[in-house]
């Protein structure tokens, strides 16, 4: 039994990902919609791993407004999370009533994912996708310090991916990639999925493509944490956004590539301190704009939420933040 | 139910420092210029990059050496005629300085990190004695009441103009809140000037000390360092175990990456201490307390440190060279400064709250506040690897030992 040194919101993620092996809590149903219309095989040696973070971003999105105006307001985000854990451990499934509140106004399109798919597509790729049955890579246990939880969590995901016939995985979340690459293999005996991020894949087959944007932009790239100093995966994005037509890639001076500012999201930073988180991603989106970009390039979806919130918070207008997978979609098209 | 309310107020803290706005245009302001300056000092200086390599080597090989360094040190101290104590813990270290001291004295203090450490200023005064700190950011902070919120530039988060009220106040001098920077240091000049010269006690740290001859390195831009070891009789230095290395040649390269490092490309005074003041002018015959102190003690603290050099994964806390280009580069201490921490600051805070001040629930605190986004880690001259360490901890703190 874990002290109780661990903050509530990171707690409510470990609950969540144990109990329903996604970090919000809510039926898994919910993960898969997104690929629907896409017809992607169940069963395939190499899986796309979409993860939580994409998954649910319009839920988690929802949810964390939500979590802000509590942190913000006297009651503070702690109590309502750990209200959260205790209904949990009396069978009310608190996060599972507020999922279907939070998916109703949502809809079922995660434009990153999909983008994913289809630039994979083009480049002659059918990878197959678990769907509803995609585990957990439990990152946040880890990040939590609970690390025989992250170890017990990663079995059972490694167990899961080897008896669906997977061999190599495409993941797409830096966190996930990190955990599935990095972590895992320290924890399990004899690890055998080839772990390969999507960049690493589309940078190296994008070259025989002439790649144009549908307009001319200023463009700047924000490097996420796991991307930059965990991965090492710099050059790879800039090189794609380089080789896109149209595109003029500005960015901050002081901030960029490993010297790249945290947006203050991911790891779980933004359950336990989503006032702080904000202020974080504000300063971020700031430092961003000052390059005069009209499009904010980014590749994680705690990223994603975060800049988006910044613009919403500076109340610009005129700029948009994008994942690299749909502006590699876009400059694919016609 | 402590455990929370702790938490709470911890977070409360935090947010009321990242809603200040004069404290962000502060901490903006010096960050920018800090890049700026380590950049160019790099760039002039580009050896440095290679001898921070050297450093790491340095102190992996110091670290677990650390107490047999520091008796070397205090033979040699004493072959010189000082006098060197090792002080287990902070309480320790606390009664050896207050033997030395007695009560009633005038002391002026150069600043000392490992002195806020163990809470040293305020047990002088509380046992009777005067107590001055010399260094500008540090004496604005005695004076408000405050404490530091960067472990270079203690009052960071204090604006001129509030500067200007507190001088009016506490030196009896009026100082307009238009007044201009120059104004304010030389009234901070004017005022501590004679208790150089009246103090019975100096009191200092050192940045690096070398165990070979015993000699403490200390780096400082202002002189105050230079007065309060110099002009009064008695010079007492507390240092950490930690800043113990072998020889001088290894002493001068950790104070070279030190001070670039800290955003320098050389700073105004680097004094070297190895003993009390001495002369033979008069018939070769030894005398000592010429011009500078005529006793020169040494305390070197282990408070916990020998203890963190035992975990592999936390000892690399210890190689850490207080040159705070790390603060600079986090993005949560941009907006909270020194909130973020305890004694020391950021990532490495929680470290020290855990293992040197067996404090788990401020550790926990901190450690969770650590965003793990490891640019702290590039800026570092020895590569501390912040987040590696964070994980470690939190493993601990969750899970137990």
């Amino acid at each position: 039994m874990e002290k109780d040194l661990v903050p509530p919101g990171l707690t409510f993620l470990a609950d969540n990902i144990i109990s329903t092996q996604n970090i919000l809590g809510i039926d898994k149903e919910q993960s898969a919609r997104w690929a629907q219309h896409l017809n992607l095989p169940r069963q395939a040696e190499t899986a796309f791993f979409a993860g939580c973070g994409y998954q649910f971003s319009g839920q988690l999105e929802a949810l964390m407004s939500l979590i802000r105006q509590m942190d913000k307001s006297v009651i503070g985000a702690e109590l309502p999370m750990r209200f959260a854990r205790f209904q949990k451990k009396l069978g009310i499934n608190l996060p599972g009533m507020y999922s279907k509140v939070l998916s109703r106004g949502s809809t079922a399109e995660v434009p990153p994912l999909e983008a994913a798919i289809k630039v994979l597509r083009k480049l002659g790729i059918e990878p197959g996708y678990l769907a509803e049955e995609e585990p957990c890579c439990g990152a946040p246990l880890y990040q939590a310090g609970l690390h025989r939880k992250f170890t017990e969590n990663a079995r059972q995901a490694y167990k899961k991916l080897k008896s669906a016939g997977v061999r190599q995985v495409i993941s797409i979340v830096p966190y996930c990639t990190n955990a599935l690459q990095r972590l895992f293999p320290q924890f399990i005996k004899d690890y055998d999925l080839e772990v390969k991020h999507f960049l690493e894949i589309v940078s190296e087959d994008l070259s025989s493509y002439e790649l144009r944007f549908p307009r001319e932009v200023k463009v700047t790239y924000h490097d996420p944490c796991q991307m930059v100093r965990y991965l090492s995966l710099v050059d790879e994005p800039r090189r794609i956004l380089r080789a896109i037509k149209g595109i003029e890639l500005v960015e901050p001076e002081w901030t960029k590539e490993k010297w790249s500012t945290c947006c203050g999201g991911g790891g779980g930073f933004e359950a336990v301190f989503p006032e702080l988180s904000q202020v974080l991603a504000v300063n971020r989106t700031s430092e961003l704009l000052e390059t005069g970009a009209e499009i904010i390039v980014t590749h994680c979806p705690g990223c994603v939420m975060q800049l988006k919130n910044g613009l919403r918070e500076l109340k610009v207008e005129g700029v948009e933040v994008l994942d690299i997978a749909q502006v590699i979609d876009m400059a694919m098209e016609k | 139910m402590s455990k929370k309310s702790d938490f709470k107020n911890y977070k409360k803290e935090i947010m009321d420092a990242a809603h200040n706005d004069r404290l962000r245009l502060a901490l903006s302001r010096a960050i920018k210029s800090f890049r700026g300056n380590v950049k160019k000092a790099l760039e002039k200086y580009p050896g440095t990059v290679d001898m921070a390599e050297e450093v790491i080597e340095i102190k992996q090989k110091a670290i677990p050496r650390m107490e047999e360094l520091a008796e070397q040190a205090i033979r040699e101290i004493e072959e010189n005629k000082g006098k060197g104590y090792i002080a287990r813990t902070a309480d320790e270290a606390l009664d050896i300085i207050s033997d030395l001291t007695g009560s009633g004295k005038l002391i002026v203090k150069g600043k000392t990190m490992t002195g806020e450490e163990i809470g040293l200023r305020e047990h002088l005064e509380e046992i009777g004695n005067e107590v001055y700190e010399t260094d500008l950011g540090e004496f604005i902070l005695q004076k408000l009441g405050s404490r530091p919120m960067h472990i270079l530039s203690p009052s960071i988060h204090v604006p001129r103009e509030d500067v200007a009220e507190l001088f009016s106040r506490v030196i009896g001098k009026d100082i307009k809140p238009e007044a201009d920077i120059a104004e304010l240091v030389a009234a901070a000049r004017e005022f501590l000037r004679e208790k150089f010269f009246q103090a019975d006690i100096g009191i200092s740290g050192a940045n690096v000390v070398a165990a070979e001859t015993g000699t403490l390195f200390i780096i400082e831009n202002e002189g105050n360092i230079r007065l309060a070891t110099g002009a009064p009789p008695v010079h007492i230095a507390l240092v950490g175990m930690e800043k113990l290395v072998p020889t001088l040649a290894d002493a001068y390269k950790v104070s070279e990456v030190t001070w670039r490092y800290a955003n320098y490309t050389v700073p105004s005074y680097v004094s070297l201490i190895s003993g009390p003041s001495k002369t033979g002018d008069i018939e070769k015959v030894t005398t000592y307390g010429a011009h500078g102190p005529k006793e020169f003690h040494v305390i070197f603290l282990d408070g916990g440190r020998t203890e963190l050099a035992k975990y592999p994964k936390l000892q690399q806390a210890l190689y850490c060279l207080r040159c705070g280009g790390c603060l600079y580069e986090c993005p949560v201490f941009a907006v909270t400064a020194g909130n973020f921490g305890d004694k020391y600051f950021t990532g490495i805070g929680a470290v020290w709250a855990a293992v040197v001040n067996k404090d788990p629930e401020k550790a926990a605190s901190i450690a969770y506040t650590c965003l793990t986004c490891g640019r702290c880690k590039e800026r570092c001259p020895v590569k501390i690897d912040v987040p590696e360490m964070i994980i470690e901890l939190r493993k601990s703190l969750a899970e137990g030992e």
